[in-house]
């Protein structure tokens, strides 16, 4: 970098050294020639020298400080090679027009000043060919190759080597350099033809490099005629038209600049079109990355509304989104709902809704013609995939033919890409939830596993025997006991309503309100309505908990139960040898949730006798399913306990569930199943 | 599942024709939450071919009823399948919600 700035410094230092003696070189040169007495001054060679000097480090200068471009802001560019080098042709012309005036005006011939003013054009010159040549090499070399850059390297070789023809005083115009000559003129008009970057400006950009271009090209004219003008002139000791080099950078610069000038002109009418065909580009690019930048499906009908009526220049347009198989108007152009809906009650009595469909010529249909829509043609494209209807879009326009296979296509594409993108994004949203569903369901699983006891306390005065078996979808199920005291255990069962994370959190919550109310041990009805007060606090509106509470005694022969909208409680009595359910009324906890609760539980008292038979079960027996879409009902599980009485708690257990199994058939559990078989037995507990 | 309803001046029925599980009773909480549907005093609800009801589905009734009752809107259940009917009971709801045979005499008790 500061290699760079130092050079840079030293060719401006160069070139002001170099033309400033120049300057004094030909006013002195000039000087001697007009005292014809006096002894020549004459040195060509130093005159050549000092004007390759300034040219070199010029033209050095403008090659280090020309940036790599930067963008494609070409207008840029151009305005930037106006605004620094071709200002100067005007400078010069302004200089010289000063020059003729005050010499015209004090009516004099100052030999000197003509000379200082040729000098000083030719500065302007060098500068402005300096900054355009490196600018149009920029531009030139934009997208380039290798092949390019190298026929540019040897360009650059050869238009400093024709310094050396004026270094070494030769005349380019003999008949030994004309050939080189034009065949360096074939080399800079095969060089003309890299024009990418005139492909990149759009309409408006192109009509204003136009402009600009249009008076660079003026700028190249007012200095070769400026200096033509003076070519060989008696008045002038000098003559740079003699330099071969400033011939072949104007050269250049002139022809580059005419033929983006007319390349850019005849491109203007095809330019709207490779607008559109970028735009439509950048739009595909833009519905696919959709998906990673995480846009709403909205967001994307949006893209695809807006994007379709560019891409066809549509006067009008509507979209409709498909809900729940019902269409609902959510994007509209130009249209009123009126206007829609006619056009909707044709479409339905032609029984073309919802298909692909295409009318160049309304008129021509009689249907149409009795609109009066003040469109011609009309385009119909459903956002289908191979099931779902997605949506309905409907392009209008003011034209017949308006919509030509070219502009159907890119209509297609677009909307096949929508489809694509939002079967995309339903499935990215589909697989996060289940991905979370699946989650929470592993969470509340085993949250639901440890909250059931694993083993019951066993004594000699009753038998025990449990089922539970956790459904995928539903849970909610559980059971839990406390010993409250020697001879008294309190038994729950529960189902909680809903699934997944918030009935294994509502289980855990009542078994803390059993452990936490039992501890106080209250009678089983006044459980419920505490228990029905605190959840009513906690539970959402649409849940709530079925519980039946149990307390056995076996000291007094006898069990207290209360039940709050659980299943009805299955009895065997071993003295009449009946079988039969506990008719309790009972509402579930979290229904009612205030103090009338209490007039909603029953509590009830029954003496057992050795050999009873209690089956306390959830709705997922019950109402187990089998192929048929029957369910088991309490008439067979009560079937199933006459049966089996006699067996032991754990073979009445197995014997119930076998039946259940046979009846549903395999993989076929809807709900979480629990079974809890209690049979109390004559003898007495040890003392 | 299917919802219906029919509106009749003050009365609104509402007609569910399958079964009433997790997914369908989004659409009858939908229905239900609707601040139209205040606008009558009697909502019948017929059930003769409701198959079934999962606790999802008591639980947008149970979610709504305090609402209805403080609204002095009456909301009336008829023709019950039993085994329907046998789910309501077991929950307790039968003493909370009105709970008849027929239309008519949906009828005549919400007109009381």
């Amino acid at each position: 970098m500061l290699y760079k700035t130092n050079a840079k410094s030293l060719f401006v230092t160069t070139a002001i050294i170099s033309w400033v003696l120049l300057l004094s070189n030909i006013l002195l040169a000039a000087e001697s020639a007009r005292q014809a007495g006096a002894p020549k001054w004459a040195l060509p060679y130093f005159n050549n020298l000092l004007t390759v000097v300034f040219i070199l480090s010029v033209f050095l200068y403008q090659r280090l400080s020309a940036d790599n471009l930067k963008g494609i802001d070409f207008i840029g560019y151009l305005w930037n090679l106006f605004s620094k080098a071709g200002t100067a042709a005007y400078l010069s012309i302004a200089i010289f027009l000063g020059y003729r005036l005050s010499t015209g005006y004090a009516n004099l011939q100052s030999p000197l000043l003509l000379h200082i003013v040729y000098q000083v054009n030719f500065g302007l010159l060098v500068l402005f060919l300096a900054k355009a040549f490196y600018i149009w090499r920029q531009l030139l070399l934009y997208h380039k190759n290798k092949f390019l850059q190298i026929a540019w390297d040897w360009f650059e070789l050869l238009l400093f080597a024709t310094l050396l023809l004026t270094l070494l005083n030769f005349n380019y115009t003999s008949y030994i350099f004309l050939p080189l000559l034009a065949l360096m003129g074939c080399y800079i008009l095969f060089l003309c033809t890299n024009l990418k970057w005139v492909a990149y400006l759009t309409f408006s950009k192109k009509s204003r490099s136009l402009v600009l271009l249009g008076a660079i090209l003026l700028s190249c004219y007012i200095f070769m005629r400026f200096f033509y003008q003076f070519a060989d002139s008696p008045e002038l000791v000098i003559d740079y038209t003699d330099v071969g080099f400033l011939l072949l950078a104007m050269l250049f610069v002139g022809f580059y600049t005419l033929a983006a000038f007319l390349v850019s002109l005849f491109s203007l009418p095809t330019s709207s079109v490779f607008e559109q065909k970028s735009e439509d580009l950048l739009n595909f690019q833009r519905l696919s990355q959709s998906i990673q930048q995480g846009q709403s499906e909205k967001q994307v009908y949006d893209m695809l509304f807006e994007s379709t009526i560019r891409a066809s220049d549509a006067n009008a347009a509507w979209f409709e989104l498909i809900r729940n198989g019902e269409p609902q108007i959510t994007h509209l152009l130009n249209i009123n709902n009126e206007q829609i809906v006619r056009i909707r009650h044709l479409l339905l009595a032609y029984n073309i809704h919802n298909i692909d469909y295409i009318n160049n010529n309304l008129d021509r249909n009689p249907g149409f013609r009795d609109l009066t829509l003040p469109w011609k043609a009309l385009i119909i494209l459903p956002i289908k995939s191979k099931k779902h209807l997605f949506g309905m879009l409907y392009l209008l326009k003011d034209i017949e033919q308006g919509f030509d296979r070219e502009t159907t296509n890119v209509l297609r594409t677009f909307t096949s890409q929508t489809i694509l993108t939002i079967e995309n994004l339903r499935l990215v949203a589909e697989s996060l939830q289940n991905e979370r569903y699946k989650e929470e369901l592993k969470i509340a699983s085993t949250v639901q596993e440890n909250l059931i006891p694993k083993t019951f306390p066993s004594d000699n005065w009753f038998e025990i025997s449990t089922h539970a078996l956790a459904a995928k979808e539903v849970g909610g199920d559980f059971y839990d006991f406390l010993q409250l005291s020697e001879s008294r255990i309190a038994i729950i069962i529960g189902d909680v309503s809903g699934k997944g994370i918030s009935a294994a959190f509502h289980m855990a919550q009542m078994k803390g309100i059993f452990h936490g109310l039992m501890q106080q041990d209250m009678p089983p009805s006044e459980f419920m309505k505490q228990a029905n007060s605190a959840l009513s606090r906690c539970l959402e509106k649409t849940s709530f908990i079925t519980s039946a509470l149990y307390i056995i005694d076996y000291r007094m022969k006898g069990f207290m139960f209360a039940r709050a909208g659980h299943c009805h409680t299955l009895y065997y009595n071993s003295m009449t040898d009946e079988t039969f359910y506990f008719q309790t009324d009972g509402l579930g906890l979290g229904i009612i949730r205030d103090k009338s609760y209490n007039n909603h539980v029953k509590e009830m008292y029954y003496d057992y006798n050795p050999g009873d038979v209690m089956v306390i079960y959830t709705d997922g027996i019950v109402e187990a399913r089998n192929m048929a879409n029957e369910e088991y009902t309490e008439e067979r599980l009560k079937y199933m306990l006459t049966q089996t009485y006699h067996l032991e708690a754990e073979d009445i257990k197995c014997a119930i569930i076998n039946d259940l199994q046979d009846f549903t058939g395999p993989d076929n559990l809807y709900d979480d199943q629990t079974l809890l078989v209690i049979k109390f037995k004559p003898t007495q507990p040890n003392p | 599942m299917k919802i219906t309803h029919e509106i009749k001046e003050s009365t609104i029925v509402i007609t569910l024709d399958g079964e009433l599980d997790a997914s369908s009773s989004v659409i009858l909480d939908e229905e239900l939450s609707d601040p139209e549907i205040m606008k009558y005093s009697k909502i019948l609800v017929n059930c003769q071919n409701l198959h079934y009801i999962s606790s999802a589905g008591l639980g947008v009734f149970i979610s709504h009823l305090q609402r209805f009752e403080d609204a002095q809107i009456k909301l009336i259940f008829f023709n019950m399948q039993d085994k329907v009917r046998n789910v309501f009971e077991i929950l307790g709801l039968d003493l909370l919600m009105t709970i008849v045979s027929n239309y008519e005499e949906a009828l005549t008790i919400a007109d009381e």
